[in-house]
This record gives structure tokens, C-alpha cells and sequence, in this order.
């Protein structure tokens, strides 16, 4: 009896403890697993790993502070003794700016274990690491991902911004969350016996409903989202947290709520995103920008919305390029046009990088809800406004019906909660249940790795396309009278230019410079080389010895400067975005 | 007196005294207020009612000077506000230096008049551009608004390298004009003081190319094209906001000034009315509409895929209410579909436009302030105030804030009247007429009609009609050789070309600034320019009174102020009515009634969602709702308007109840009732 007893308590405590593991309570630690998703705490452990264990090729700064005071971590890679950050072309990545779409954060997580675990040891990451340097912000939205982790929610609660706001303008404010009735984590959806009811039960699996044709008998009605009328308006759960979007709330094309709802009532009404935007401005060289996003499999470019116009024709044969390639990367993604394929946006954060920064930006919509299936591609379907407004799969019963099968043989039935009599204050007896907190936005943990390999990959192709420039001085010839010419070549074997086409078009900021200069050396003449073979030349007027120009994707560019005296000199391209090029040469 | 001395007699008007060693003097409108003077006007204000008035603090400029705010009232000191709030803002531009003296005299005012803050909060931001406004005390002058971040116009190497000069010395940057065979401009004949373009289609020829005073500092062909200077503040604002101008900021509300002034308004939703002073004059002219926009709730196009999806058309127009109706169908079970939704998925954009019912207390007020103007004599024809700029604070207060908007400029240059021309009257003489007549035909004329034709011929003073009736009397000349002789004469010149702004600031300095306000062109051998002449109109000579006048503007029109603050909506429980039904029910009835002026709220309140509902309370123990729940929402009460609520309440015993109707920015009141019980 009393070794049984022993032994049940034995048994008792091993479950406990397996069980405080389970609740989340590990540490992240090197090297990273991406078998499950990581809480907040668990990012910045991540991080604080990642810097211990590449403390010369890492940095891990707070860019800024939350509305609730969490840090918003940036990760800097850049290996100090190939050059200064700001000298090279950057890459700017970062995730969960919608604090439900947790797994950008992951991408981010795994982009940083592939530059710092691999560097040394793959002669590609090696070179990139060497010649780029990247920014990678995995939680845009601290506040967000904690409370999605934290609180009872369904996947898609807690996205917003934690900034109070009247959403059913009553005069009270964030009074109606929705409420965790059974008390499992979950919010899913109520729903109770009505014989006069919109839905009746699915003939092949009881526990899916399908909605009654007119004339049908119905079953059930459908009450919403579980909670309760907290304030006694009537409604249930219609003033929650926020809403502000974060990702409406930058400052480029901003548009007041009426316009487009949960933008805020200004640009960057948010702290946390004004303190982030601030320390991106102080990183001009960021020339490619990704943000993750977490539904849909997409990759899109801008412009957000159709009043902007299009870009110039030359930034969108380098998004074409790379946007390409990425569907390659990642089947069954489609690269499109924010705007045209998706829906309009206004304040979203890639346009700001995209129009106030000059960076080219991708934002990517990860997981596409094709992969919960067995296999069978679903026909190519259009996209349409619905992904996001939570009417994802619309009545379409064959596929949840597929979904739910995925989820009894894939998860073992984790996606979905069976229905449970629950008693209600205000509704009575009604059932509660449905798709879980960690499905239908967040793939299952089995294909979470493929679906970060793959678009970290994307990410990759995007950073080898940063500009590359090359300096090289063509020849240094007598010119006569005691002058010199000398022509210089610079050479982008990379598709993106050195400045965007907008970026010039707009006057964002200076073209690079290209400059000759030495102890007694005048610059008589300097200009661009039009025709190299008769050395036809475009001499400008004033200040001969600096030349402002944009060298082009996948193309070279001369420039020809004529030099009286003799002597030293040195020649200098300054880019913000190709970097900082030196050559010493020796006017005879 | 030499041409210069004019012009410090201008620097002197503008600024006298300030930035003096020694004691500061008494404070009196007689000069306008660097920061530093502003900032401690206010501080002596709070000194004398530290009860009533506090300031603090909203931003720091990118040059490191504050951006205060004063307020006043009952409330400054209390954790909670519950009385409504008037937000003055003023001096956006940084170049209006008369609408912060505005500001230190409304804050003297509703300190010497306790009524006037008895039940209300002013907060007043006397200087929202410091940096541009501290432009005014610094010579050489020159006229900005752009604040001190560092900004690379020229988008060269290097950044603000290349700002005007003061090459003769005035302390003044005025023009400097070139003569230059590329040039377009020519001076005005009858007023050779000012330049305007030749037009070629008249046969004229440019002669003179126009630059601002300086010199070419970086060296790269162009002249004063990268000053110090950054963003002005107010085009810095999210209505309407242009992207890449070179003087707007990279994004709405980018500087801590504009974003200072909308976090603090937001962070206060008591504020019912916003004041600007500046430029604008929205209580003179309404403002503007006649902007396109798509925004247009009674006449909605359809996107081609939303017209499909709800069986409508795209070559017809549809009303907001026609589309919710059908809207509402789409809609999920549970979801509030609301207008603002639904123009967000029809991507109708911004409103552009002035709301129709919002244009009425416009105007029904701007003719009250122009009577107000004529009782007080101010009503002197001047130029029209400049209109309201895309990106600026009134704007945005209006369309985004969605509060009644006003701004008030107090002073443009008084409009010259012209006399009328002559020639108008059809018998007048003309050389045409005059060739055809005979000589006693023209002595017929008499010496009146003679003298005023000698008069419009511009013939010399010294020639007397006399001179000219002998003539023709004696047969020394006839009227065909009068004519001939005419149409030989010189023309008289006349000022054709000049622009209205430009003659009224020529008179306003000739007559008021003995000259001052515009300085006649000097000859300057300029280092790579050669000979050049330097001259034109003195900075902020246009916009901005000599302080001889500020006292009697700002006495004059300042006070409309405490007029507007007077028409603001005023929420309060007219009357409630007990009806008891038997069986223990009673019907309430509540009248809850505005006895403003204003609507509560504006139209454009209701549009863009920023307004708070009246908030209907009824409560009392054991009270049974039958109809109606506890708490109500009242959204609009238009102005002088009344709207009622009714509940069905079941009490079976007496029961002593109170019905509260609450605002955060137009009161409310609050009745005690007596429910009966079962009878």
C-alpha cells in the first residue's frame, strides 16, 4: 500500500513537471528548434541567445518601447571587420506587427539561425554576411503576441495596438472583451438549439454545421464568439482591445477610421511604431524590406492603394524579378499588387518603408490554408477582400470537411474543440466550441519549418539582389596641356539599383557621389560617359569633382573626370544604399 | 533720408526692445514677443492667478525651443476634467508674430473676466512653430516658416550650406534684380519700384532676372536654394497632407510640434471648439469647398467587383442609405455594419469638401463677425486673408478632429481705392472726337468740359484751359492739330501689370511705413553676378502690422473669441415627464434639450466618428426595464434642438430615481424622480 502510494506520488510529480514544461515554461536556448511557436519571453531568450553565442557578428538593441512598455527587439547582424553597418546594403526584416500572426516572428527567428549558424560553414551565407548587413525585428507588436499567448483569444484576437479606443462609441472604452467561458484559452463560437436557426448539422460530421436552404428546417443558431454582454448594451464582445491596427498607423498615406477602420486617430498614434519608424530612419541603408504577415501565401508589392499610381516602370521590373523568383521558392504562393489582388490599405507599414524610406518592400503573407488538406490542390482560387474579415472559408462545407480530417489525422484532433453544454448568463443553455486559438492562421507545428525554410529562402534571394556595386578606374590618359583624364567604371551586377526609381523621382535624399580628389590636383571638367567607344561625354557645369548619379540594376555606368596637376588621388563612390568604394590612383 | 534708413526704421517698428540688455520692461502690446519673452508672459500670467492658470510643456523643437501651453480655468488642476474645453492654437506658420500676440491677449482677457472661464477650459498654445517665429528677431531678417531641422534642398552633398546673404547690410533679405538676356522680368511702368513678367505675346522682352539676396555659398550655379530651414509646421497636419514637398515634412504630424498639438487634443476629448490664429480667417470667409473628391455620400459609384457582388450598377450613383440597406445583407450575423465601414470597402476616401449643414453656422457666423467688425470700425476694405493651406491645423480640426474649426488672421494690407477712371462718361472728350470738330464746335464745349479733357490728356500742369480757348480763338490752332498733336504726346504711364498685393503694400508703405515696407533698387557689384541691383519689399512688411497698430486689432478682435466660445453647444435635461400606466409601470419621458448655438456635434463629427454620444442615465433600486436599457446614447442634438427618450420601467415600490445625461464636451444636467410603485 505505501510503496503504491509513493509511487502514485512519484507519478503525480513527474506529471506536474511534464506539465509546467508543456505550459511553456522553457527557456529558449541555442540552437534554436522550430517545432513549436515561441511565447514573447521566449523571442527575446531566443534573441539573447543568438547574441551570446555570435557575440561579434550581433547586435540586440531596443528600437522602442510598446503602448504597455514591452521592448521591441532589434537584432542587427553585421560583421564589424568587413565594415562599418551603415556602409554596407542592408536588409531590413521584421514580423507579428498583427499580434495574432505570431509566426513572422518565427521567420524572423529562423532567418537569424541561418546567417549566424551556417556562417563559416557556407561559403553563400558567408558572402552575405560579409557584404550586407540586416535588421531583423521578429515582434513588432510585443503587446500582441503576449496577450495572444497570455489570454484566452481565438487567432484572430489581439491583433490591434494596445491603445484604448471607443469602438462602439458608447462613451465607455475596451468595456466588452470577449470572455473564456469554459475556461480553456480558447474563444470559439456559441452556438444554441433553434429549431428556427440559420444552420443545421453537417450530414457527415455532426460536428460541423452547414447553413439551411431556404425552406429547410434549421437546427442551430449561431451566437457569435464566446463571451458575454459585459456592459449590457445588448451586443456581445464589441469593444475589445484597441482597435488600432498597427498595420494602418504609419505615416505614409495614412487615412483618418472613417475612411479605413482601426487606423487610429493619427499616424503613429502608436509609441511603440513612431519609436520603431525612428530608429529605421537612423538605417538608410536599408534597400530591401520584408514584413511577415500570416495569411494567404502571398508575396506583395505595393503601391497599397490605387490613387498612389503605379511605381515607375524600373522598380517594378526589379519587384517582378525578385517576386518571381520567391513564387519559385515557395510553391503555391502568388507574388501580386497590394491594391489590385488584395484590397486597398492606407498607413500600412510597407508603404511607408517602400515610399518615405526608398526600400524595396515585400510583404509576405505566410501559410496558405491549402496545406491543411491531404494533398490535393485546391483549383487556383481568387483571392478575395473575405481573407481577413474572418469569413475565410466562407460556406465552402467540402473543405472544412477536409480541414476538420486534417485536423483528426494531422493533430489528432487539436484544431477543433468539440462542442460542450455550457450555461449562459444572458443566452441560457448553449453549446460552446469550434476551430482553436492555434489553428487556421498558424499552421500545425509539422509544417511550420518547411514554410520558414522556404521563405527565409525568399528572403535571401532578395538580399543577394541588394546593389553591388564595383569601382574600377577604366584607364588614367594623358589629356594634353598638362591634363589628365581619368575614367571610372562602376558596375552593379546585382538587380536592384543603387536608389530606387521613386526614390529619385521624389528627391527622397542625395544620389551617391563619386568624387576625385588630391593634394594639387584641380578637377577641370568631370561628367558621365555616354558613348564609351568615342568617348562622348556629358560635362557638367559646376562642381566638376562631385558627380551625382544612380548606378542601375544589372549595369554599368562611366564617369570620366578631367585632372590638371599631378599627384595622388583618390576616387570615392558614396551610396547610401551600395555602400562606400575607395581607389587610390596616381596622376602621372 | 537714404533708402536703408527706411529700412531700419522697419527693423526697429517690428521688433523694438527686444532682445535688450537689462531689465525686461513692463509688458505692453507695443512690440511683438521673441519665445523667450512669450515664455515669460505666460509665466507672469500664471504667477497672478496660480489657481486658474498653469503652463506646461507639449514639445521641444528640432532648435531646442519649447512649445508651451497655457491653460485656464477651474479645472487645470484637477486629476479629472468634466467641464468642456476650448483648444486656441496659434503661429503655425511661425511668421504670423501678431497671432501669439493674440494669444497673451486672450489670456489676459479671460483672466480679467472671470465669466468668460467660470464653466470652461482654455487651452491656448500661443507658439506652435518657435523656430520659425524666432526667424522675426534675428537679422538679417528673412521671412520662413520652416522650423530648424536640417533639411538638404538641393540634395547635394551637404546640408543648409547655401542661405541668403545680407550683401548690403540692411539687416534685411530682399530681392536682388540682374540684368540678364534670359531674364523674364520688367519693371512696372507707372511704378518702377516693382517687377512683373514681360509678356511676349505684347511684343516684350525680359530684361531682368530676380533672385533673393545672397551670394552662390556652395558654389554650384545656384543662389540661396539650401538656407537653414526644415518643415513648416503648419502644412504639417494629416488632412489633406502633400507628400514630398520640400517644405512639408516626410509624413504628417513627422515634427514634435504637429504631433505634440494632435496627441495633446486627442488625449483631451473635452475640447469642443478649436481656434487657429493665423493666416486663415474661416470666421471672415467660410471655409472652402469646390475641391473634387469621391467622398460624396449621395452620389457613390461602385467599384466594378462590388457592383457584381450586390447585383448594382457602375454607371449609377448610389446614396449611403440606399447602400447600407443592401449591405446589411452581407453582413455576418452579430456584426454592426457601420457607414464608415462600408465607405472604407468602397474606398470612398476622405471628406474634401465642407459638410453642407456644417457650412450653415458657418455662415450664419460669419455675417454676425462682420456685423461685429462694423460696430467696431474694423471693417475697412483689406486684402482677402490667404484661404486655408492642404496639411494645415484648421483643416485638420474640422475634417479629422471633427470640432467646429475657426481661425482668425486680424490684418491684411488695407486695399487701395482706386478712383474712378476717367473716360466712363460717354460726352467726354477724346482726340478722336476732337479731329473731326470745328473750332467753334470746340469753343461750344465751354471751359469746364475743356479743362477736364486737358486734365485726362495728361498734358502738363502748366497748360490752362484759358491758354488753350485763346489759341483756338485766335486761330493759332485747331482742333484737328490739338488731335494730332495728342496722339504724338507721350502716354501717360500708368502701373498696368502690378499685382493688387503689391500696390496695396507700395501705398501701405509710402503712406503708413514712410516708406519702409519696400525698398527702391540700389546698385551692388555682386562677386559672381557683377552689377546687380538689390531691393523689393521688405520681409513680413506684407502680412505683418507696424506694433503702433497691434493694440487696437487685437482690442478690436480678439473678443470674438469669447463670442464663439458663447455659441458652443450645451447639453442639458430639459424636462422629465412620469406617466404611471397602472400594475407599477411608468413611462419616463426625457427631454434632453441643447441650448447652444452649435450643433452637438458637427456633421462632420457624425461622419468621421470623433464624437462622443450623450450618455442617458437613468438609475434608481429595483427599477424593472420593460423598454429602454439603463443607459441610453443620444448621438446628435442639433443646435437649439431637442430630442427625447422614453423608458418603460415596472417599480413595485416608490422608488427614488435620478436620469443624468453626461458629455465630455457640452455638459449635461441631471433630474431626481419620483417612480410611484404599484398602485
Amino acid at each position: 500500500m505505501k510503496r503504491g502510494a509513493v509511487a502514485n506520488l512519484l507519478l503525480l510529480g513527474l506529471l506536474l513537471a511534464s506539465a509546467a514544461a508543456a505550459a511553456g515554461d522553457t527557456r529558449a536556448t541555442m540552437p534554436l528548434s522550430f517545432d513549436s511557436y515561441y511565447t514573447y519571453e521566449q523571442v527575446g531568450q531566443a534573441l539573447e541567445a543568438l547574441h551570446r553565442a555570435y557575440p561579434k557578428l550581433t547586435r540586440l538593441e531596443v528600437a522602442g518601447r510598446s503602448d504597455e512598455g514591452r521592448d521591441i527587439w532589434c537584432f542587427t547582424v553585421n560583421n564589424p571587420e568587413t565594415g562599418p553597418e551603415l556602409e554596407k546594403p542592408a536588409v531590413y526584416v521584421d514580423g507579428n506587427i498583427h499580434g495574432n500572426e505570431i509566426q513572422g516572428g518565427e521567420v524572423c527567428l529562423y532567418l537569424l539561425s541561418e546567417l549566424l549558424t551556417r556562417y563559416g560553414h557556407n561559403a553563400e551565407i558567408t558572402r552575405l554576411v560579409d557584404t550586407r548587413c540586416f535588421y531583423v525585428v521578429p515582434v513588432v507588436n510585443p503587446d500582441g503576441r503576449y496577450h495572444f499567448f497570455a489570454d484566452p483569444g481565438s487567432h484572430s484576437n489581439n491583433r490591434s495596438l494596445r491603445l484604448p479606443r471607443d469602438d462602439d462609441r458608447d462613451g465607455l472604452v475596451d468595456e466588452d472583451f470577449p470572455d473564456d467561458l469554459d475556461g480553456d484559452g480558447n474563444i470559439c463560437t456559441m452556438r444554441r438549439r433553434d429549431p428556427f436557426g440559420t444552420h443545421r448539422t453537417h450530414p457527415e460530421d455532426p460536428r460541423l454545421m452547414i447553413r439551411v436552404k431556404p425552406g429547410e428546417k434549421g437546427e442551430w443558431v449561431l451566437l457569435g464568439s464566446e463571451g458575454i454582454d459585459n456592459d449590457g448594451d445588448g451586443r456581445i464582445n464589441e469593444d475589445a482591445e484597441g482597435y488600432v491596427d498597427p498595420n494602418r498607423n504609419w505615416g505614409y498615406d495614412w487615412m483618418p477610421p472613417y475612411v479605413q477602420s482601426g487606423s487610429g486617430d493619427y499616424p503613429f498614434s502608436g509609441r511603440g511604431l513612431r519609436e520603431l519608424a525612428t530608429y529605421i530612419l537612423a538605417r538608410p541603408n536599408i534597400c530591401m524590406a520584408w514584413t511577415f504577415h500570416n495569411f494567404g501565401g502571398m508575396y506583395l508589392r505595393g503601391p497599397s492603394a490605387k490613387a498612389q499610381g503605379e511605381y515607375p516602370p524600373e522598380d517594378v521590373a526589379v519587384y517582378d524579378y525578385i517576386g518571381k523568383q520567391a513564387e519559385k521558392i515557395t510553391p503555391g504562393y502568388r507574388y501580386l499588387l497590394s491594391w489590385r489582388d488584395l484590397y486597398e490599405t492606407y498607413g500600412d507599414s510597407g508603404e511607408w518603408l517602400a515610399m518615405t524610406q526608398g526600400a524595396y518592400t515585400l510583404v509576405g503573407e505566410l501559410y496558405m490554408s491549402e496545406e491543411e488538406g491531404f494533398g490535393k490542390r485546391q483549383a487556383e482560387r481568387k483571392v478575395d477582400p473575405d481573407y481577413e474579415s474572418g469569413a475565410m472559408f466562407g460556406d465552402d462545407a467540402a473543405r472544412t470537411l477536409e480541414r476538420i480530417r486534417f485536423s483528426d489525422h494531422l493533430t489528432l484532433g487539436e484544431m477543433y474543440k468539440p462542442w460542450q453544454a455550457v450555461t449562459h448568463p444572458q443566452f441560457g443553455e448553449i453549446e460552446i466550441g469550434g476551430w482553436v486559438k492555434m489553428s487556421t492562421r498558424l499552421p500545425p507545428a509539422f509544417l511550420l519549418r518547411q514554410m520558414l525554410h522556404r521563405n527565409v529562402a525568399a528572403v535571401l534571394f532578395s538580399a543577394q539582389q541588394t546593389p553591388r556595386v564595383e569601382l574600377e578606374i577604366v584607364g588614367v590618359e594623358p589629356a594634353g596641356a598638362g591634363m589628365h583624364q581619368v575614367t571610372v567604371r562602376l558596375a552593379n551586377p546585382a538587380a536592384m539599383p543603387s536608389m530606387t526609381a521613386h526614390a529619385r523621382r521624389v528627391e527622397l535624399y542625395p544620389q551617391d557621389m563619386l568624387t576625385l580628389a588630391g593634394d594639387g590636383l584641380r578637377v577641370v571638367a568631370g561628367g558621365r560617359v555616354t558613348n564609351l567607344n568615342t568617348g562622348e561625354t556629358d560635362y557638367v557645369e559646376h562642381r566638376p569633382e562631385i558627380q551625382f548619379l544612380t548606378v542601375p540594376g544589372f549595369a554599368r555606368v562611366e564617369y570620366r573626370f578631367l585632372v590638371s596637376g599631378k599627384g595622388r588621388a583618390e576616387v570615392t563612390y558614396r551610396s547610401r544604399h551600395a555602400g562606400v568604394r575607395r581607389v587610390n590612383i596616381q596622376i602621372p | 533720408m537714404q533708402p536703408k534708413l527706411f529700412l531700419a526704421i522697419w527693423l526697429v517698428l517690428l521688433t523694438a526692445g527686444a532682445g535688450g540688455a537689462g531689465e525686461p520692461p513692463p509688458f505692453a502690446f507695443d512690440r511683438y514677443h521673441d519665445p523667450d519673452a512669450v515664455a515669460s508672459r505666460l509665466r507672469q500670467l500664471v504667477q497672478t492667478a496660480p489657481e486658474t492658470a498653469r503652463v506646461h510643456e507639449l514639445a521641444t523643437s528640432p532648435g531646442g525651443r519649447p512649445v508651451l501651453i497655457i491653460e485656464i480655468g477651474p479645472e487645470t488642476a484637477a486629476p479629472v476634467r468634466r467641464l468642456p474645453a476650448v483648444l486656441v492654437a496659434a503661429n503655425l506658420e511661425g511668421s504670423a508674430p501678431i497671432a501669439s500676440e493674440a494669444t497673451l491677449y486672450l489670456a489676459q482677457l479671460l483672466l480679467d473676466q472671470p465669466d468668460t472661464r467660470r464653466d470652461k477650459t482654455w487651452f491656448i498654445v500661443p507658439l506652435g512653430n518657435p523656430d520659425a517665429a524666432a526667424r522675426l528677431f534675428r537679422r538679417p531678417l528673412v521671412q520662413d516658416n520652416r522650423n530648424d531641422r536640417p533639411f538638404n534642398d538641393d540634395m547635394d552633398d551637404r546640408t543648409d550650406e547655401d542661405g541668403p546673404d545680407d550683401l548690403n547690410g540692411d539687416g534685411l533679405i530682399t530681392q536682388m534684380r540682374v540684368p540678364d538676356p534670359t531674364g523674364e522680368w520688367i519693371p512696372v511702368e507707372g511704378e518702377p519700384r516693382a517687377m512683373r513678367k514681360a509678356d511676349w505675346s505684347k511684343g516684350e522682352r525680359g530684361q531682368f532676372k530676380l533672385y533673393s539676396e545672397g551670394v552662390d555659398n556652395d558654389g554650384d550655379g545656384r543662389y540661396n536654394e539650401d538656407g537653414p530651414g526644415g518643415v513648416d509646421v503648419g502644412a504639417n497636419f494629416p488632412h489633406l497632407f502633400k507628400f514630398f514637398t520640400r517644405t512639408g515634412g516626410p509624413w504628417a504630424g513627422s515634427e514634435a510640434e504637429s504631433h505634440a498639438l494632435i496627441r495633446f487634443a486627442f488625449a483631451h476629448p473635452e475640447i469642443a471648439l478649436v481656434i487657429n490664429f493665423g493666416r486663415s480667417n474661416f470666421c471672415l470667409n467660410p471655409p472652402r469647398g469646390g475641391r473634387t473628391g469621391t467622398a460624396d455620400f449621395n452620389r457613390i459609384k461602385l467599384p466594378e467587383r462590388v457592383a457584381k457582388w450586390m447585383n448594382l450598377e457602375t454607371d449609377k450613383t448610389y446614396t449611403m442609405t440606399e447602400i447600407m440597406e443592401l449591405a446589411k445583407r452581407f453582413a455576418p450575423p452579430g456584426m454592426e455594419l457601420t457607414e464608415a465601414m462600408v465607405a472604407g470597402f468602397l474606398g470612398l476616401g476622405p471628406v474634401v469638401n465642407p459638410l453642407p449643414e456644417d457650412l450653415k453656422f458657418y455662415e450664419a457666423l460669419s455675417k454676425r463677425y462682420s456685423e461685429f467688425l462694423k460696430e467696431r470700425k474694423l471693417d475697412a476694405k483689406r486684402l482677402d486673408p490667404p484661404a486655408d493651406r492642404d496639411g494645415s491645423f484648421e483643416l485638420w480640426a474640422y475634417y479629422q478632429y471633427g470640432r467646429p474649426s475657426f481661425s482668425l488672421d486680424f490684418w491684411t494690407l488695407p486695399i487701395v481705392e482706386k478712383p474712378k477712371p476717367s473716360g466712363t462718361d460717354p460726352e467726354a472728350l477724346t482726340p478722336e472726337k476732337l479731329e473731326n470738330m470745328s473750332s467753334e464746335e470746340f469753343l461750344a464745349l465751354g471751359e469746364e468740359k475743356i479743362a477736364a479733357f486737358i486734365k485726362t490728356s495728361g498734358a502738363p500742369a502748366s497748360i490752362q484751359p484759358a491758354m488753350i480757348i485763346q489759341a483756338v480763338k485766335s486761330g493759332m490752332m485747331t482742333p484737328k492739330r490739338m488731335a494730332e498733336m495728342m496722339k504724338t504726346m507721350p502716354k501717360p504711364k500708368s502701373a498696368e501689370g502690378l499685382d493688387t498685393e503689391t500696390e496695396a503694400l507700395l501705398a501701405f508703405s509710402d503712406k503708413v511705413l514712410g516708406g519702409a515696407g519696400y525698398a527702391a533698387w540700389q546698385p551692388f557689384a555682386h562677386p559672381t553676378l557683377g552689377s546687380v541691383e538689390i531691393g523689393g519689399a521688405a520681409p513680413f512688411a506684407a502680412d505683418t502690422p507696424p506694433p503702433t497698430q497691434l493694440l487696437p486689432l487685437l482690442e478690436g478682435q480678439v473678443p470674438w473669441v469669447l463670442t464663439l466660445a458663447e455659441q458652443m453647444a450645451r447639453i442639458r435635461l430639459a424636462k422629465v415627464e412620469v406617466t404611471a400606466l397602472g400594475g407599477g409601470v411608468h413611462r419616463v419621458k426625457a427631454w434632453v434639450e441643447n441650448i447652444g448655438y452649435l450643433p452637438y456635434t458637427t456633421a462632420m463629427a457624425q461622419r468621421n466618428t470623433q464624437c462622443a454620444p450623450v450618455v442617458l442615465e437613468l438609475k434608481g433600486d429595483g427599477l424593472k426595464f420593460l423598454e429602454g436599457r439603463p443607459r441610453r446614447l443620444i448621438r446628435q442634438v442639433a443646435g437649439h434642438g431637442t430630442e427625447t427618450v422614453t423608458w418603460l420601467l415596472q417599480a413595485d415600490r416608490p422608488v427614488a430615481a435620478a436620469i443624468t445625461a453626461s458629455t465630455a464636451t457640452a455638459w449635461g444636467g441631471e433630474t431626481q424622480i419620483q417612480i410611484g410603485g404599484a398602485q
